[in-house]
């Protein structure tokens, strides 16, 4: 399971305080903090308004991978914002995000502005299933036929399936109760085309709106890997749902002698 | 009719008994007036399951559920309420801005809102100002209703505001914005009238407006 840690998101109030008060030691202890719960990727997100975004977004990298080695999964809703900071990223990560809507005023979608970077690198890529003309479409065919353009457009750029992260853009289980068994389903039929293509989600969509949230996110995990889930933007330092993660591989006979969920408990992770 | 039950079994979410009850009501065939009555009943019903929404008893999917609900309610008294619609409260455009997708809880506040009698027109997500301006200029809304989820959103809030401005219109509309970056800075900054992060207390800001 590849996580993609979550905690340096100027809309995370402490963070959005570390920010405009500049607090260097803060965003590191989060980046090491995450490192150490097992991050395969930190998430860097300024959400700040867009007129400082890019100062703001270069200031967070040069603390991250100053004190850490693992990667920076870059995030801005901004196409052109990513691609003013990604040269100052040293090393390869994970790009969030791409999608085909059309950007305003042009003719071109994110992945006509960002694919041409990751052309011949070892980046990666987020990439939801929203389009122009079905906005962010719940239903199963259409988020599949936005997958599979998605994919074979990056090939045009030599980009495999393989460095591409569907996003299938969970919906809210309160306001849709096939939210799951979509996603499921919306994935298999992808990676039915694309083997190696992956698959992600953020975490807590699916409990938007319900009481007690932690156990739905909980066993969204458990389901969504068993049902072949490849990596999720979450909190690596939530030892429930690490533990979940932990179990689950391990029950899917994906972790020998269950030494890595054995380790997990030892260095107090789960 | 006991308008009391009815009233109690909305709030309760009890929708066999609330349904049961106004079909036997419609059965007896009542008055326009009395119709109106029953509407009235459910809509305080619908008040209830706002106030338990708030006080954190009832969750969205309880929220959507009342909606769903009152939908039915209206239609079984459709037949006695005679042609003339039942009198809106106020009428209202809302949608999610420029440069943002999110829409459940504005679709929340949009059911909530037109169970309390609200005429709503909903004009989507990623909506630019002049949609707003138009809608507002073809329908005589007398409020408009922003959302958005991410931060970027509160400048698209504040340019729509800009634009409303611009055609002449704001102090034609009471604005009021809702999503999770909303805050009081950001509301003075944006020059709407009123913010709110959850759908039971906007609801409860427009009705003051329109009282």
């Amino acid at each position: 399971m590849i996580i993609i840690g979550e905690k340096i998101n100027g809309a995370i109030p402490a963070v959005k305080k570390a920010i405009q008060e500049k607090d260097a030691d803060f965003i590191r202890d989060r980046a090491i903090k995450q490192a150490e719960a097992g991050a395969d990727f930190i998430d860097v997100c300024a959400s700040t308004a867009p007129d400082v975004e890019v100062e703001t977004l270069k200031w967070l990298i040069d603390i991250v991978q100053d004190a850490v080695d693992t990667p920076i999964c870059i995030d801005s809703p901004d196409p052109f914002f990513l691609k003013e900071v990604l040269p100052f990223i040293k090393k390869p990560g994970l790009i969030n995000s791409v999608n085909l809507e059309k950007i305003e005023g042009s003719d071109q979608d994110k992945c006509d502005v960002l694919f041409p970077l990751v052309e011949g690198t070892e980046w990666e890529v987020i990439a939801l299933t929203c389009d122009s003309e079905n906005g962010t479409p719940r239903d199963v065919e259409t988020r599949v036929e936005i997958s599979k353009k998605i994919i074979e457009k990056a090939a045009t750029f030599g980009i495999t399936p393989d460095k591409i992260h569907i996003d299938p853009l969970v919906m809210a289980l309160s306001t849709d109760n096939n939210s799951l068994l979509n996603f499921v389903e919306s994935m298999k039929q992808v990676k039915a085309i694309y083997p190696t293509v992956k698959f992600t989600s953020g975490l807590s969509n699916i409990s938007f709106g319900m009481p007690k949230r932690k156990i739905i996110n909980q066993n969204f995990m458990t389901l969504a890997i068993y049902e072949g889930m490849d990596s999720a933007i979450m909190d690596p330092l939530n030892k429930e749902i690490m533990g979940s993660i932990f179990a689950t591989e391990a029950l899917l006979g994906r972790d020998k002698h269950t030494r890595k969920y054995n380790a997990a408990v030892r260095k107090e992770r789960i | 009719m006991n308008f009391e039950m009815l009233t109690q079994a909305v709030g309760e979410l009890e929708d066999e008994k609330a349904l049961e009850l106004l079909k036997e009501f419609v059965a007896t065939n009542p008055s326009e007036e009395e119709a109106n009555k029953a509407v009235a009943a459910c809509q305080k019903g619908m008040a209830l399951v706002g106030d338990l929404f708030e006080s954190g008893e009832y969750f969205v999917g309880d929220l959507i559920f009342a909606g769903e609900l009152l939908t039915e309610a209206i239609d079984i008294l459709k037949p006695v309420l005679g042609s003339g619609e039942a009198k809106k409260v106020g009428s209202m455009v809302i949608a999610t801005v420029h440069g943002d997708l999110h829409d459940i809880g504005k679709n929340i506040f949009k059911s909530m809102a037109e169970a309390a009698g609200f005429e709503v027109y909903d004009l989507g997500i990623d909506t630019p100002a002049q949609a707003f301006i138009d809608k507002v200029k073809e329908t005589n809304a007398q409020i408009v209703g922003m959302s958005g989820v991410l931060t970027l959103a509160l400048e698209s809030m504040k340019d729509t505001v800009e634009e409303i401005k611009e055609a002449g219109l704001r102090d034609d509309v009471k604005i009021i914005i809702g999503g999770n970056p909303v805050t009081k800075e950001a509301c003075d900054h944006i020059g709407a009238d009123a913010f709110t992060t959850n759908a039971a207390e906007g609801v409860k800001i427009i009705q003051g407006w329109s009282a």
